[in-house]
């Protein structure tokens, strides 16, 4: 009986154009499963997806990267850009019924995240001081004027840590870390490993009639081709950026009833490059970088690789990012410049190592495209598969010519940009320092001045100027600005409104009958 | 076939009637015809298409025999299929036959030490072998590679060291029961060393099952491979057809040649060598071949 | 069988000692993997710290004293094994729960495949090579074969991508991946029968490929036993050809058949891995392709200790139905 309602119901979905059930449930892809769902400790895109339900932020942002009230109601900056004052929200309550106050903030800013995010930790180091006057205003003091200060009041940058639970505790090893409590739309039900996450709504949200949507399973289906199906015959209404290979996207998106939108990455703006390697072998001189520079066609890894997804990047900084410009040199697919430039400098067919990133088919297929058009100019290449493990392990040891990357860019140049060239950060160890080893020292003083001078124009001065200079030296080789578009069922509305798209768009998304 | 045989004639020279018999199995002929037109398209690959098969050379997801040139189309970079068909024979049989090879000189020396000199050697010898085969041979296999990381070399290797112990097995086997016969005996009394009577007089007398069950894991090598490279642990610098499923399987529903032509030249070589093997097995046991009736 | 009683005495003896083999094979590959593994390039600190997309020194220094990396290798051998011994499998810090735990989750899932895959393919394997052998040379046997040998040469996940495509996306008949319908409400029977239903998939895709191994064991083994003397014996004395090969012939033919499946079981616990990928499900098979990847040492060390161990419990249930069908064991001359 079942299996005949079953199979009728699955025909009847392929026939009819695609809508998620009016139910109040939505089902979303998570890929690869999150290891955890406590978002002070683990930040990883999978977590950030789910928790970003579960826990808040002082602030959001649209998709211009503006502010928008969240946890805070309203906030203010000192015109010498050193005193942060945010207002918090009256009664918000914790999952768990407790209330949150400004000794949250104090706790997550100053005790919790300062011990396990790295990534704030790089901001915090700004902070001065963490006061809280009253149980509902809490005021940063900077040691410096911090232009970006304002963009780290994300989710997954700075999410809101109950105090109550954590205060005092191994927070890496509190019990507590596996049944996450926040302060968001939706509280965390059920795990199922390997299987699904079940969020069911928050019916003590601090906004009327919010969420709209009464439960949500993030499906875990390792499969990529797996996923595609399951948006197919229904059986998930959502597939986050980059659950799917690049190459099927055109299909579903031509489906009935099904809409894409490449929106709600701009906070991140995923940057793609090759490291190159500047300390040695024929990578280290500028004349081969930029020879590979002019070898790729990047054109083409658009429109074939990406499928036409994605923007050629013209330097360090993302067009999405604050104070980005396109006013340096074009470096456009010239294959005969390119063995000009080899010539120039002295190549001998030495073999070149890449490495590609081992995120999936698109990535291989992209890997294998780029090593062709250096093939094509003469270079001599040689692919080295890795898994991810591997790759972390030789980026991190230097032991590379050419690596495929990407790194988000967090808003702005000052936190996700210049970690890539500092000569300061030209450490081994870590892939997402100045992996490639370049060393221009002077240029370490205009971005430390970029990030600490007051006033937009002031910063986009600076900015072009690095900008220019660091695309002439082309210490890496910069391939696409990556758009990862999210596909959905068109009656699921509102669900990509911020800056970090779905990551916390289920607060406003509801499901139109 | 088994009603209108004709009677077996009297076989002139053992060699002339293992063919004759071989040859008369319809299925094993099938198969060693396949098997060299593989062999021949594998080394005229670098002659029929001396373009790198990475190539891109045309439009992205040109369908099977759409373009002159381009009879199985091209895949999701505009790359021949057709010659990653010939460079992918190439790859397959490579890591088929070394990879079977490898097996063998593993496994054949430890069955046979432990057939013939039982005891201590034997216990020690089949400990080993049990020891690899309770490991889930596929798991390995993955570890292995993901280990030494994805080359030719690593691969071959992880398939080599997951196949063995099915060798070590059957060579054991028989070795137990032919170092009981006459001439066995005839040797040992004749003066022969122990090793010599174990390479000279047991060894060769075994050699048929082992060719036969060497002909099935050429097959089997080649379908990890293609396993292993399906799930992205391939080594990324050659054109292989278990890589060519793999790369096309996220696309299988928009372009299925490029899924369906390599999947279908591993599905033909598996198979030849599988008809092979059992040809060989048929010819080399006559008795087994003939129905009962 | 006159009493049951000294034929069990006849299978414990020779299970204890293979149990006790069984131990120290297992002990020997908890210690073999042990050192497999930790030479693979990458440690879980650098992975975690790479899907946090930003780290420091700190972070994953931090990380490494969590999960006891910092120290010497042979002491964490020793840690390991010492704990292993008294049944404590390690702790993930990746998945932030005790391996055993995580283990036990996924553990039913994959019996559930295996186990099915394997009694069907043993089960279609042995009545399919039956028919084969006693119409050899004939139109079935032809059909028979030629069907197993496409089953034996087609690569595993291509069966299953096509199995996806036409059954459960061009025909809607059954679901193509999952365990169970998420956020199902069925209780008991019914649930029973929506697990089985995302069984017949996988455990088809599985078993397809040992069906064609047994299949082909059978009909050999079959017709070598048929070929010998008691066999003709058998027919001078007028027996019909259907009893003898009921009698005489299957029990005997079944015996390298039953030898072979045990043997096999070390492919079938592995090719489930591939299995649980492509249909997503949620077993040990995936877990252990995932720790892989994350290099979660602890949890990946477990599943081979329990999937050995599960080949194991194949090799001794093939054993005892070796025992059973063994005519001289079970009815003794």
């Amino acid at each position: 009986m079942r299996m005949l309602l079953a199979a009728s119901t699955a025909a009847l979905m392929l026939a009819a154009p695609l809508t998620a059930q009016a139910d109040g449930r939505i089902d979303i892809v998570v890929q690869p499963e999150p290891p955890s769902l406590m978002l002070g400790i683990v930040q990883n895109g999978p977590t950030q997806l789910v928790a970003g339900d579960i826990y808040e932020s002082l602030l959001r942002y649209d998709t211009d990267l503006n502010p928008q009230p969240s946890l805070a109601e309203s906030w203010e900056i000192s015109d010498d850009g050193l005193t942060y004052t945010f207002k918090l929200r009256e009664g918000v309550l914790w999952h768990d019924g407790e209330p949150f106050t400004s000794a949250d903030v104090a706790f997550t800013a100053d005790v919790f995240l300062r011990e396990t995010h790295p990534r704030l930790r790089v901001s915090l180091n700004y902070v001065d001081s963490i006061e809280t006057p009253d149980d509902h205003t809490v005021v940063f003091k900077l040691k410096e004027p911090f232009g970006p200060f304002i963009g780290v009041f994300e989710t997954g940058t700075m999410p809101m840590i109950p105090k109550h639970i954590y205060e005092g505790t191994d927070f890496a090893n509190n019990p507590a870390n596996n049944t996450p409590i926040g302060t968001g739309p939706f509280k965390f039900n059920e795990w199922e490993k390997g299987s699904y996450i079940h969020l069911v709504k928050n019916e003590d949200y601090y906004l009327d009639g919010k969420p709209a949507l009464d439960e949500v399973f993030y499906r875990v289906i390792p499969d990529a081709a797996s996923r595609a199906v399951a948006f197919e015959t229904g059986e998930v209404d959502v597939l986050p950026g980059g659950s799917v290979e690049q190459f099927d996207i055109p299909r579903l998106a031509a489906m009935d009833g099904v809409c894409t939108t490449g929106k709600g990455w701009e906070y991140f703006a995923p940057h793609s490059w090759l490291w190159v390697n500047n300390r040695s072998g024929p990578t280290a001189n500028e004349k081969f970088r930029q020879a590979i520079m002019y070898a790729m066609d990047r054109e083409f890894a658009r429109d074939v690789v990406w499928n036409g997804f994605g923007n050629i990047a013209t330097g360090p900084v993302s067009s999405m990012t604050k104070f980005y410009t396109d006013d340096v040199i074009d470096y456009s697919y010239d294959p005969e410049k390119a063995k000009e430039l080899l010539e120039e400098a002295g190549y001998d067919g030495e073999t070149i190592r890449l490495l590609p990133l081992p995120y999936g088919e698109t990535w291989t297929r992209w890997a294998e495209a780029v090593r062709q058009n250096l093939t094509d100019v003469g270079i001599n290449v040689e692919t080295v598969a890795t898994d991810v493990a591997g790759w972390n392990q030789k980026v991190s040891d230097r032991d590379y010519d050419l690596a495929f990357t990407y790194l988000y860019q967090f808003g702005d140049p000052a936190l996700g940009v210049a970690r890539t060239y500092l000569s300061t950060n030209d450490v081994d160890g870590s892939p997402w320092n100045n992996v490639q080893g370049y060393q221009n020292v002077p240029l370490d003083d205009k971005w430390a001045a970029a990030a600490s001078a007051v006033g937009d124009e002031a910063r986009q001065a600076i900015y072009t100027e690095i900008q220019q200079e660091v695309v002439e030296d082309a210490p890496v080789a910069w391939l696409l600005e990556l758009e990862f578009p999210t596909i959905y069922r068109c009656n699921v509305k509102d669900l990509v409104t911020t800056a970090i798209g779905i990551n916390d768009g289920l607060r406003d998304a509801y499901i139109e009958d | 076939m088994s009603v209108a045989a004709p009677p077996l004639p009297r076989p002139t020279s053992p060699l002339k009637g293992f063919v004759g018999r071989f040859a008369r199995n319809k299925g094993a002929v099938f198969g060693l015809i396949v098997l060299i037109a593989v062999i021949a398209i594998a080394i005229l690959a670098p002659v029929l298409y001396p373009q790198s098969p990475w190539r891109m050379v045309q439009r992205p997801f040109l369908p099977p025999f759409t373009v002159d040139g381009f009879p199985f189309g091209t895949d999701t970079l505009g790359r021949d299929v057709a010659a990653g068909l010939a460079y992918g024979a190439q790859v397959s049989l490579i890591v088929g036959l070394i990879s079977t090879a490898v097996a063998l000189l593993i496994g054949v020396p430890l069955g046979a030490a432990a057939g013939y000199f039982g005891g201590i050697v034997d216990d020690v010898a089949m400990r080993i072998t049990e020891f690899f085969q309770t490991i889930p041979s596929f798991a390995l296999a993955i570890v292995l590679v993901a280990i030494l990381q994805p080359t030719l070399t690593s691969i071959t290797l992880a398939i080599a060291i997951v196949s063995w112990p099915p060798v070590a097995r059957l060579v054991r086997a028989e070795v137990l029961s032919l170092k009981t016969r006459e001439f066995v005996d005839a040797a040992r009394l004749a003066g022969l060393t122990n090793s010599q009577i174990l390479i000279r007089e047991v060894l060769p007398n075994a050699v048929s099952p082992i060719i036969v069950m060497a002909s099935l894991m050429v097959a089997t090598a080649i379908l990890l491979e293609s396993s292993l490279s399906f799930l992205g642990l391939g080594d990324p610098n050659i054109m292989s057809w278990g890589y060519m499923i793999g790369a096309a399987r996220t696309v299988i529903r928009t372009a299925w040649w490029l899924s369906f032509f390599p999947g279908v030249a591993i599905l033909l070589t598996v198979l030849a060598l599988n008809l092979i093997g059992e040809g060989l097995n048929d010819a080399f046991n006559p008795r087994l071949s003939r129905p009962s009736s | 069988m006159k009493g049951r009683g000294p034929f069990l005495m006849a299978l414990a003896g020779p299970i204890f000692s293979r149990l006790v083999k069984a131990a120290l094979t297992l002990l020997a590959i908890v210690i073999l993997n042990f050192c497999l593994i930790h030479m693979a390039p990458g440690d879980p600190a650098a992975v975690m710290a790479g899907e946090a997309g930003a780290a420091d020194e700190k972070f994953i220094a931090d990380l490494r004293e969590r999960f006891g990396l910092d120290q010497p290798f042979h002491i964490q051998l020793f840690n390991y094994v010492g704990g292993v011994l008294q049944g404590d499998l390690g702790y993930s810090y990746r998945q932030q729960a005790p391996v055993a735990e995580l283990i036990l989750d996924r553990l039913p899932a994959t019996l559930l495949l295996t186990l099915t895959a394997f009694g069907v393919s043993l089960t279609l394997g042995i009545i399919f090579g039956v028919m084969a052998s006693a119409r050899v040379g004939k139109t079935t046997d032809s059909l028979i074969t030629g069907v197993a040998l496409l089953f034996y040469a087609t690569p595993l996940f291509w069966v299953a991508l096509m199995a996806v495509l036409l059954f459960s996306v061009k025909l809607g008949w059954l679901p193509g991946f999952g365990y169970s319908t998420v956020g199902g409400e069925e209780t008991g029977i019914w649930y029973a029968l929506d697990v089985a239903q995302h069984l017949v998939l996988p455990a088809l895709t599985l078993g397809l490929f040992f069906m064609a191994i047994y299949l082909r064991m059978t009909r050999a083994s079959m017709l070598e036993v048929a070929s010998m003397d008691f066999v003709k014996t058998a027919r001078a004395k007028g027996l019909s050809a259907r009893v003898i090969r009921r009698r005489h012939i299957l029990r005997n033919a079944l015996l390298p058949v039953v030898t072979l499946a045990g043997l096999q079981a070390g492919q079938l616990v592995g090719g489930a891995v591939l299995t649980e990928t492509v249909f997503a499900w949620p077993g040990i098979g995936r877990l252990m392709f995932e720790s892989l990847a994350a290099r979660d040492y602890p949890t990946l060390l477990g599943v081979f200790l329990v999937s050995a161990a599960m080949v194991i419990a194949f090799n001794i249930i093939t054993d005892i139905v070796y025992r059973i069908i063994d005519p001289r064991i079970g009815a003794p001359a």
